[in-house]
């Protein structure tokens, strides 16, 4: 546990010696799962403490959906239109069914999503890192890789660590952002450069390859559906 | 902490030692980041301070509302005059604030309502809060912007490592110290402006040394992600502005 911790911390640095401590491992595999897992849970216990903090010191939604209520009827288009009843009756319906859903659109503090994370984000973590390694690796052996499979997810697992800094998500309020997102693809890498023994333009090229593959086959499905869904609407509509 | 101070000033003064002795040591990201993180923490004192204390101050939602339309008015009466405004402006200004009114209100009502802990302590948490996120939203541009700049300088014949690059380019940060005097009127926007253009020189400099290359080609591997973004977005309106010609 310790080591883990000490591997995750110096590759949050970027440094390669930790990448390579992990390519040389003979259980890497074990190692880095046990790693992704780690980082998750505790990332996911600290962002339950941050956000009861933040649910303890916010109103009550009902309360807040009150006050909206009662402001929207105050405003000069709600009061032209309040005499129709086709128009209160549809109004009151899309309000109850956009309440349901905007306050956690925009984040609205939730001890149940909070408490859910702690199985789903090590759950979404694993999947993440294990199917990014999958295919980084296919990548790096087309282009000419010599790292083994254990060796990149190994390597990559080590990936996980900017995650680390969700943990000052322990303070309520705190936004932490766009940053983790990008420091993990230069943590990929580091961590697929070391691994394989790249240079820096295939290196590049291996750590950017699974986004751009999955990119086309996000568009391909969406096409997909698109041509599926005009054939049902369009058959329906000639019928 | 020292030595961090120490190396802070010497890059202030652009001292060509410190800036090698800082990027050929292993934990130069290290202490890249922890100068950025304490300049933007400090930078940030005045603001927190400024945002807990408004948060304790009590709520008066119509003499809020009351004090923005003297200054809307205040504003018209003095600078209207020399803005040469069209006629219709002020009437148009008045009418979005009156449309606007109702959601001010409600915002502030449910800014007043009953939470479970006492309202002081959700005031310190949130400006904590808003306090902490400071160095996350500075390192988010930092190395948002810093990605391409690497590619940049790797192209150009750059021999940094990452850790080295991020790590020498981090101290550009350091001026930014200045923002603490960011809510003074006049003088605060002033010496935003010199940070931000003692920065840029700083992340220059830094970059030169880390990749060992000249002031030029450092320069170009530091604005051609800015130019290229700028050209792209250029592009972008141009094709929508094609587009929209081309539909009527």
């Amino acid at each position: 546990m310790k080591t883990l911790i000490r591997l995750a911390w110096e590759a949050l640095f970027l440094s390669e010696e930790p990448y390579a401590e992990m390519r040389d491992s003979p259980n890497a595999v074990p190692r880095g799962l046990g790693l992704v897992v780690l980082v998750a849970l505790a990332v996911a216990l600290v962002g339950l403490v941050g956000g009861t903090l933040e649910w303890a010191t916010t109103p009550d939604m009902r309360d807040v959906q009150k006050v909206v209520l009662e402001g929207i009827k105050q405003m000069d288009w709600y009061k032209e239109l309040q005499d129709n009843p086709e128009f209160r009756e549809q109004f009151t319906q899309q309000f109850e069914m956009g309440w349901r859903i905007f306050p956690q659109l925009f984040g609205a503090p939730n001890l149940a999503t909070a408490g859910l994370q702690i199985a789903l984000l090590p759950l979404r973590l694993v999947l993440t890192w294990f199917l990014y390694g999958l295919v980084a690796h296919l990548f790096a052996r087309l282009l000419g890789g010599q790292g083994g499979l254990g060796q990149t997810l190994g390597c990559t697992a080590l990936a996980v660590a900017p995650q680390i800094l969700n943990l000052a998500t322990f303070f309520p309020y705190l936004v932490v952002g766009g940053v983790v997102g990008t420091w993990t693809i230069l943590c990929r890498y580091v961590a697929l450069k070391t691994c394989h023994r790249f240079r820096w333009g295939r290196a590049l090229a291996a750590t950017l390859l699974p986004y751009v593959a999955l990119a086309v086959v996000v568009s391909l499905f969406a096409c997909l559906g698109g041509v599926v869904g005009a054939l049902i609407f369009g058959g329906g509509t000639t019928q | 902490m020292k030595e961090l101070f120490q190396l802070g000033r010497d890059t202030l003064l652009f001292k060509h030692e410190a800036y090698v002795q800082h990027v050929a040591r292993a934990d130069a990201l290290k202490r890249g980041l922890a100068l950025l993180v304490l300049v933007t923490l400090i930078a940030g004192i005045a603001s927190l301070v400024v945002n807990f204390a408004g948060g304790l101050r009590p709520t008066n939602v119509q003499a809020e509302l009351r004090e923005v339309e003297e200054g809307l008015q205040a504003f018209f009466d003095d600078a209207g005059p020399f803005l040469n405004l069209p006629p219709d402006f002020k009437k148009g200004v008045y009418q979005g604030f009156r449309a606007a009114r109702p959601g001010i209100e409600m915002g502030m009502r449910i800014a007043d309502l009953p939470t479970p802990l006492p309202k002081p302590v959700g005031i310190a948490l949130s400006s904590l809060g808003k306090f902490l996120s400071l160095p996350f939203n500075r390192l988010a541009g930092w190395i948002g912007y810093g990605v391409w700049v690497l590619l940049a300088a790797k192209l150009l014949g750059g021999r940094a490592t990452i850790a080295q690059t991020l790590g020498a380019t981090a101290i550009y940060a350091v001026p930014h110290v200045l923002d603490i005097l960011g809510p003074v009127p006049c003088l605060g926007g002033l010496l935003g402006l010199v940070a931000t253009v003692w920065g840029i020189a700083i992340y220059v400099k830094a970059l030169a040394v880390a990749n060992e290359f000249g002031v030029g080609r450092a320069t170009a591997a530091t604005v051609l992600p800015a130019l290229l973004f700028t050209a792209l977005a250029l592009l972008g309106m141009l094709v929508l502005f094609i587009l929209s010609l081309a539909l009527g």
